[in-house]
């Protein structure tokens, strides 16, 4: 098996973490036009209170549930009080947001510490799978992709074949069309909010098993779900998971070829994107 | 033979499925003064967008005196010679009255560029923001934040800011909408004082103001011209008549 | 009015003045990180508050220069003369490729700049080999031009303090200007605008490139001042920092940015003597500020100001 495989390998697994953050993150915005700048910090904590419950009850599969709704609890805190009251104005959601990720994680950082820290994750998950040319591979890269496909199946169905992903659909096109039909808006966002801070626990849980826990690590995955949602486009599923795939597969290849400038291989994408489709992939004009 | 300021040609405009603009021809030689009136839906405030360049078209041509501007982006068009208000009241809200005639003065020259001297120093501006402002009714307000100002001298407002660019051609979106009869009658008066050598395309719903200031009338509905005249023959036209009280 | 406000320029240019005398090298040194600080908040504001575009990138341009001026000081000798001027040029070419996101508005915008400001912190992070990693450059001495040469932190906070003063005398024109003025218009209807005959996109790109070369300059003053420069200067919080200083203080005015600058600053060397949580403080500032106070403090002290003429004419 050619590196050049294995690189595709890395950069898909990577795409599912990120796809798991920045689904969430997208579908807020073009539903509920809120720009939620905290997401990355609600990885970390969703990764650090799995971590806390792996470490006390042994269970995996637990820690997954659980990081994800400490999340759903504290998101719907911060939308509840904080963000619903900046209304549509961007600029004040990304200010208070970006506020509200920097205390966490400070707190973050009080009751954790800084070092390095990994998820325990059960023996099956990890360890090394022999590839074709007696190549040794982390078995949990795939488990990731795994999580991802599986995720990125469930919301498409979700969003694609179901009453409710008709709803939402119709939302993030018109808005007032929802509105005008009587459904119970207000509960579809919180749905939806709540399902976005569920995915961002769950990434934080299953990426923490394989990338650690520290600080700082939350501005560092927001950015690269920030490329992703900008690339796929606002409000776009199908921009959250092709932007996942282009951004993973750019990282793995430029960290392989040009490991000082990786981050650097995101910037030619962006430029030419800002060139010639200032507004992602499949975005629209809002 | 002289260009004629508007050429609009086979002209559409279509979203998703739905021509709002379904080929569309219309020319008006230059110090005309053109009407367009239709009911709701008619398509009016899109093709005018077409014209000016806040839309492109889906099909079809838009000459400004002779220059295919199809393509161009609106400042191009305004550096022709077009001049614009918009249906929706649109001026700058937190800016004095006269920093908007100041913008509207320099929009078209060299000096927007200037970025060593202040807006004041340049004497000729402000002489001209505050004749513009005596012209419209507003003298003595050039300090006045326009968001103070009511909704009718916004308006007139709008109307000086587009008069400030020194058109040659003027596209009015229903300059009288939500005014009082009153101001109607001053807007009004006001375009109908208008120098004979601005050519003038107007949108407009008061069928006695649009047809008081009408050389010639052209009637859209459902995105076509049913009907181009003088104001006499559209008033007298049955089918007008049937378009905008009855059942077409 | 007017009156009020000379004399409180002079206290205040005569407390600045004297303020290595009066106070110590502790608040120079903080004064001069305010002043600095406070120009690149100023730079971003030049955006936010004029042109309504929110960057968060300025950090980019700040660390690039710092690390052009440290980097040809330190590894190559060059002088002051050279160097400096280097930096404001490497600064503002990045700002001419950055520029790019003009092309954007709103959230892609800031999303947009948010991501450019990473790809620097990202090369000056793994690019070890040029820019030192994480430890960064260091040992960048005091300015030095010909036979005038900087021996003390005292002389150079008067250096810093003259450098923002011209700074602010420009910037003052500039957004006096019709330039300025047609950015103010564009942040309130750049469909109007356009209709006017202005090319809002040239306009924006314009605005972006001299934010960036004055967000450089202050790098370059930052440089000399830390005497030593590393990633931490290309990081989002720099940036973030800059534009809540700006708000903070009161944007779209001249002296908010500084002001700002001085509460974010001063906060967070009072709080850090007892608590190690600055970013959090810092987060908390920023709920406060946008949840009670969006116009910053000047906006309050205008408020506050009205309040009482309205109370003082009740009086009467």
């Amino acid at each position: 098996m050619t590196s050049a495989i294995l690189q595709a390998i890395n950069g898909v697994s990577l795409a599912a973490l990120l796809f798991l953050l920045a689904s969430g993150f997208t579908l807020s915005f073009g539903l509920m036009r809120v720009v939620n700048m905290a997401h990355g910090a609600y990885y970390l904590i969703g990764g650090y209170v799995g971590l806390s419950i792996a470490q006390t009850t042994g269970s995996f599969a637990l820690a997954l549930a659980g990081g994800g709704a400490a999340v759903v609890v504290l998101g719907y805190l911060i939308d509840r009080f904080l963000i619903r009251r900046t209304g549509e104005n961007h600029l004040a959601q990304v200010l208070l947001t970006v506020g509200v990720a920097f205390v966490l994680g400070d707190v973050a950082l009080q009751i954790w510490g800084g070092d390095n820290l990994m998820v325990p994750a059960p023996a099956f998950l990890k360890g090394a799978v022999i590839l074709p040319g007696d190549i040794y591979y982390p078995k949990y890269r795939f488990v990731l992709i795994f999580l991802g496909a599986f995720v990125g199946a469930v919301l498409w169905l979700l969003y694609k074949k179901t009453q409710l992903g008709a709803v939402v659909r119709a939302g993030v096109d018109d808005r007032e069309q929802v509105n005008a039909t009587g459904i119970n808006v207000d509960r579809l966002f919180v749905m939806v909010s709540a399902l976005a801070s569920f995915l961002a626990g769950l990434a934080g849980v299953a990426g923490g098993a394989f990338l650690t826990l520290y600080p700082g690590a939350e501005w560092e995955i927001l950015v690269y779900a920030l490329v992703v949602v900008i690339v796929g486009g606002l409000g776009s599923l199908e921009g959250a998971m092709i932007g996942a795939l282009i951004v993973g597969l750019l990282d793995a290849y430029g960290r392989w070829l040009l490991p000082e400038f990786s981050y650097f291989v995101l910037f030619g994408p962006i430029a030419l994107l800002m060139l010639f489709r200032p507004r992602g992939l499949f975005g629209r004009e809002h | 033979m002289s260009a004629a300021a508007i050429e609009v040609g086979a002209l559409a405009k279509v979203f998703g499925g739905l021509a709002a603009v379904d080929g569309v021809s219309l020319t008006v030689a230059a110090g005309e003064r053109r009407v367009l009136i239709g009911p709701n839906g008619a398509g009016k405030t899109t093709l005018f967008h077409c014209i000016t360049g806040t839309l492109r078209p889906t099909r079809g041509s838009v000459r400004l005196f002779g220059r295919d501007v199809t393509q161009d982006a609106e400042h191009r068009r305004t550096a022709l010679g077009m001049g614009r208000t918009f249906q929706i009241t649109n001026v700058f809200p937190e800016l004095t009255l006269g920093e908007n005639l100041a913008l509207a003065i320099v929009g078209t020259d060299r000096r927007k560029w200037v970025v060593h001297r202040p807006m004041e120093a340049f004497e000729s501006v402000r002489h001209q923001a505050l004749e513009s402002l005596e012209r419209v009714g507003l003298e003595g307000r050039a300090d006045q934040p326009a968001k103070l100002v009511s909704y009718g001298e916004r308006r007139q407002l709008e109307l000086a800011l587009a008069l400030n660019t020194k058109p040659k051609v003027l596209f009015l979106d229903e300059p009288c909408a939500g005014l009082s009869p009153a101001e109607r009658q001053r807007i009004s008066k006001m375009i109908a004082g208008l120098p004979r050598d601005i050519t003038l395309l107007m949108i407009e719903h008061d069928m006695d103001v649009a047809l008081g200031l009408a050389d010639r009338v052209t009637v859209l509905h459902q995105g076509r011209v049913i009907l181009e005249g003088t104001p006499d023959e559209v008033r007298a036209n049955a089918q007008v008549r049937d378009v905008y009280f009855g059942h077409a | 009015m007017d009156r009020t406000r000379i004399v409180l320029a002079l206290v205040v240019l005569a407390g600045l003045l004297s303020l290595p005398f009066a106070a110590g090298p502790f608040w120079t040194g903080l004064a001069t990180q305010m002043m600095i600080f406070g120009l690149l908040a100023l730079s971003v504001d030049l955006l936010l508050g004029h042109a309504g575009l929110f960057s968060l990138t300025h950090a980019s341009f700040f660390a690039v220069s710092a690390y052009t001026v440290a980097i040809l000081q330190v590894r190559y000798n060059v002088p002051t003369a050279l160097a400096a001027p280097a930096g404001i040029v490497a600064g503002t070419l990045l700002a001419l490729v950055f520029g790019l996101a003009v092309r954007t508005r709103g959230v892609y915008f800031i999303l947009i700049t948010i991501a450019f400001g990473y790809v620097v912190w990202g090369v000056a992070h793994r690019w070890s080999s040029f820019t030192g990693g994480d430890n960064g450059v260091t040992n960048v001495p005091f300015p030095a031009i010909g036979a005038a040469a900087i021996t003390s932190h005292t002389q150079y906070y008067y250096v810093v303090l003259a450098a923002v003063i011209l700074c602010g005398l420009g910037y003052r024109l500039l957004i006096r200007s019709p330039f300025g003025l047609g950015l103010r218009g564009i942040k309130a209807s750049e469909t109007r605008m356009q209709s006017l005959g202005y090319r809002t996109s040239l306009h924006l790109y314009a605005a972006f490139v001299l934010s960036g070369a004055l967000a450089s300059f202050a790098g370059v003053l930052y440089v000399y001042y830390n005497k030593f420069v590393n990633p931490v200067a290309a990081s989002f919080p720099i940036s973030v920092e800059a534009a809540l200083m700006a708000i903070v203080g009161g944007s779209g005015t001249i002296i908010g940015p500084f002001i700002g600058a001085g509460v974010v600053l001063g906060l967070r060397n009072w709080v850090s003597s007892f608590v190690e949580m600055h970013h959090a403080i810092m987060g908390v500032v920023f709920i406060a500020t946008v949840l009670w106070a969006p116009q910053g403090l000047v906006g309050l002290a205008a408020q506050l100001r009205a309040r009482l003429a309205r109370r003082g004419e009740h009086k009467r």
